[in-house]
């Protein structure tokens, strides 16, 4: 009996479009990927694209129009598995760096004025689990190609994919980098997650945070070695809420609060 | 009165659609919307420093990711007084020669040449085409790794900042691309044969006007701080804003940009009309030999520009790899004032790319990104038009207009992700 080939759709929102993009760079990956699933639908890819029940759904891009949220809802309702792909699905990226401080509408008419829209109306950036239910996230900016390849094969498997729990601060480690924090530079991996390799830290340069907020339950350590180097909460959020946005802000929230109570 | 739509239009960067409205066979008008999301990028960096800023803007766009953090790096540098290093300056016209191979490969072979042979994507392509689709992935690989190697990694590199580079390509990986440069200069020769062998449809052909990057010192090449325009005036990069007044316009996302009120062309195309003469070694020849008054009328034809392009780049590289390898590292220049202002002018993939900024006290206090992508929205839509009319009149079937208008969007490649100013506005 043979395996039926999993049926998988890729979708693009407000973003750079670098996580499809990524998708296509895997260039001695992408025939047999294209021949191991059945990919009904990328549009960045082909013309013969067919909506319907979908096993896999890979959402790269925030959602920021009424238009794009119907839409997100309608591929959720037919999706077994929805999975966000890159910093913009996962927490919104950069156009969501100030969520929740209330001054889109102010930033928006700087640029527009006072145009009617009347087609779709606009929001403020937000990750795609702000409306619906998301079953797995693979972070970057963009995403990588080890660790996209490493879950899709996982999942046409019909297993569960292992995605990197940890900050930066460890794969700086496992490559024996100099700290950026002791060397004085303003580095944002203790409160990102890993997966890019600590690319920036091997190039002597600080982390940006591009893959967002680690979810490692260790980083309390991590973010105490930020405070001892003389950064205060303020100046942590702003270095690093560029790609992380409101769930940066809602990890250093949490971690001074645990510190409160300790 | 109905209407012909390209819902979602396939094959292009960020999402984007084209609505002809038709009168019986009159066209009413021929819209190219977009309908990607807004993200008001050059409102966010505001109040930022020049180091975050140089963060945030290359992820406007993935393909152009270089050349928006290369355009945003010229004109910060010259706001803040800083004088590149001449090590900077090569390992920086190396990593363009990468992205140049990169997108103009990805282009021209898996967005646009699908239309031209009758497939729905290069995928499709791979039992009748095989080879050809194997030299376009060979290719893009390789721009790739040289973006990868020059800027820390394929897309969003952060090794390229302001006075220098965190860290210089070693002498071994600069060897390695010189070696693969030279193997993959027939894939790029057989690449601009195809593209020379494809009847282009008339349809489209109207005349128009060209602008792209003066590269310095009458050579080739993707920055420099004047603009060459094809009706052979030459304008300071500082003065874009006369060279592409920016307008609202009711049915897109993106703004628009006209010069003296008329639509205009970015890309390969208008480089090699303002510049082709200055190229060299192979794709001296073959551009010589593939070069038509048609050139200046046709949109299409900017896929065989792009492919002889990617074989000039590719021809270059090994040279430029071995300049890099012989200099030692500098340190990186640090600024010499904090507040300034200063315009960055390179040339993308897609057309010509600005970056204005104006600095006080070491924070961002203005940012102005112009797109190739909003520069030739509306020279896309004029040639849409023409298009749609003629095929018309032609008793053209509609899936085949369809195809028509799809294929004319394309060979500009608009990539929609990357027009900052996103807005949706429809009039009634």
């Amino acid at each position: 009996m043979t395996r039926q080939s999993p049926k998988i759709g890729i979708y693009g929102f407000t973003g750079c479009a670098g996580d499809q993009l990524m998708i296509l760079n895997c260039e001695d990956q992408l025939v047999d990927l294209f021949g191991a699933t059945e990919i009904r639908s990328f549009v960045m890819a082909k013309s013969d694209n067919h909506e319907g029940e979908l096993d896999v759904a890979l959402i790269e891009g925030s959602i920021s129009t009424e238009e794009q949220l119907k839409r997100l809802k309608e591929i959720r309702e037919r999706s077994k598995v929805m999975i966000a792909i890159g910093t913009c699905a996962c927490h919104g990226g950069p156009q969501a760096m100030k969520l929740g401080e209330g001054k889109w509408d102010e930033m928006y008419k700087k640029v527009y004025g006072n145009a009617k829209i009347n087609v779709s109306k606009a929001f403020e950036a937000q990750p795609i689990d702000a409306f619906v239910k998301v079953d797995m996230y693979i972070p970057g900016c963009p995403i990588d190609k080890g660790e996209f390849l490493g879950a899709v094969s996982k999942l046409v498997a019909g297993r569960h994919p292992y995605l990197y729990k940890f900050p930066v601060c460890t794969e700086c480690r496992w490559k024996e980098n100099p700290c950026m924090l002791y060397a004085g530079k303003f580095c944002g991996g203790p409160l990102t997650k890993a997966g890019c390799g600590a690319i920036c830290p091997s190039h002597n340069l600080p982390c940006v945070g591009c893959w967002g907020p680690t979810d490692d339950l260790n980083v309390s350590s991590e973010y105490e070695l930020l405070k001892e180097k003389g950064y205060n909460p303020d100046d942590i959020l702003k270095k690093i809420r560029k790609f992380g946005g409101a769930k940066v802000a809602q990890l250093v929230k949490d971690l001074e609060k645990k510190e409160a109570k300790a | 009165m109905n209407e012909l739509n390209v819902e979602a239009l396939s094959r292009v960067e960020g999402d984007g659609g084209i609505t002809v409205t038709l009168d019986g066979k009159k066209v009413k008008s021929v819209t190219l919307d977009v309908h990607e999301g807004p993200r008001l990028i050059e409102q966010l960096v505001k109040g930022m420093t020049p180091a975050d800023d140089l963060n945030v803007i290359p992820r406007i766009c993935a393909i152009c990711t270089l050349s928006h953090r290369y355009s945003a790096i010229r004109g910060l540098e010259k706001a803040l007084g800083i004088a590149p290093p001449e090590k900077a300056q090569l390992t920086r016209e190396l990593m363009m020669l990468g992205e140049n191979v990169e997108s103009n490969s990805l282009h021209t072979f898996l967005l646009a040449l699908p239309d031209f042979l009758g497939y729905p994507s290069a995928i499709a392509m791979l039992n009748d085409y095989g080879d050809d689709v194997k030299r376009a992935l060979r290719l893009k690989k390789f721009g790739n790794h040289v973006m990868a190697v020059t800027s820390g990694r394929i897309v969003h590199g952060e090794n390229p900042v302001l006075g220098g580079f965190g860290r210089y390509p070693s002498k071994k990986a600069l060897e390695e691309i010189k070696l693969k440069a030279h193997e993959l200069i027939l894939d790029a020769v057989r690449a601009v044969e195809l593209f020379a062998s494809i009847e282009y449809p008339t349809y489209p052909e109207a005349e128009t006007l060209f602008m792209s990057v003066n590269a310095p010192k009458k050579q080739y090449g993707f920055a420099g701080e004047t603009i060459l325009i094809s009706n052979g005036k030459e304008v300071s990069a500082e003065d874009y804003k006369k060279l592409t007044s920016e307008r609202v316009v009711s049915h897109s996302f993106a703004k628009r940009s006209l010069y003296q009120d008329k639509p205009f062309t970015v890309g390969a195309n208008a480089r090699l009309i303002n510049m082709g003469k200055r190229l060299d070694g192979q794709a001296a020849d073959l551009f010589k030999e593939h070069y038509s008054d048609r050139w200046l009328k046709n949109p299409l034809l900017n896929n065989l520009a792009q492919a002889i392009e990617m074989l000039w780049s590719l021809e270059h590289i090994p040279e430029m790899a071995d300049k890099v390898a012989s200099m030692d590292n500098p340190p990186i220049e640090q600024p010499t004032r904090t507040t300034g202002s200063g315009t960055g002018a390179v040339e993308a993939p897609r057309g010509t790319l600005y970056h204005h900024y104006d600095i006080k006290d070491g924070l961002i206090e203005a940012a102005d990104i112009i797109t190739p992508t909003a520069q030739n929205l509306d020279d896309i839509e004029k040639h849409m038009k023409l298009t749609a009319e003629r095929m018309l009149a032609d008793d053209k079937k509609d899936e085949e207009v369809r195809l028509g208008l799809e294929m004319v969007a394309r060979a500009y490649d608009p990539c929609i992700s990357c027009a900052t100013h996103l807005v949706t506005l429809k009039r009634i």
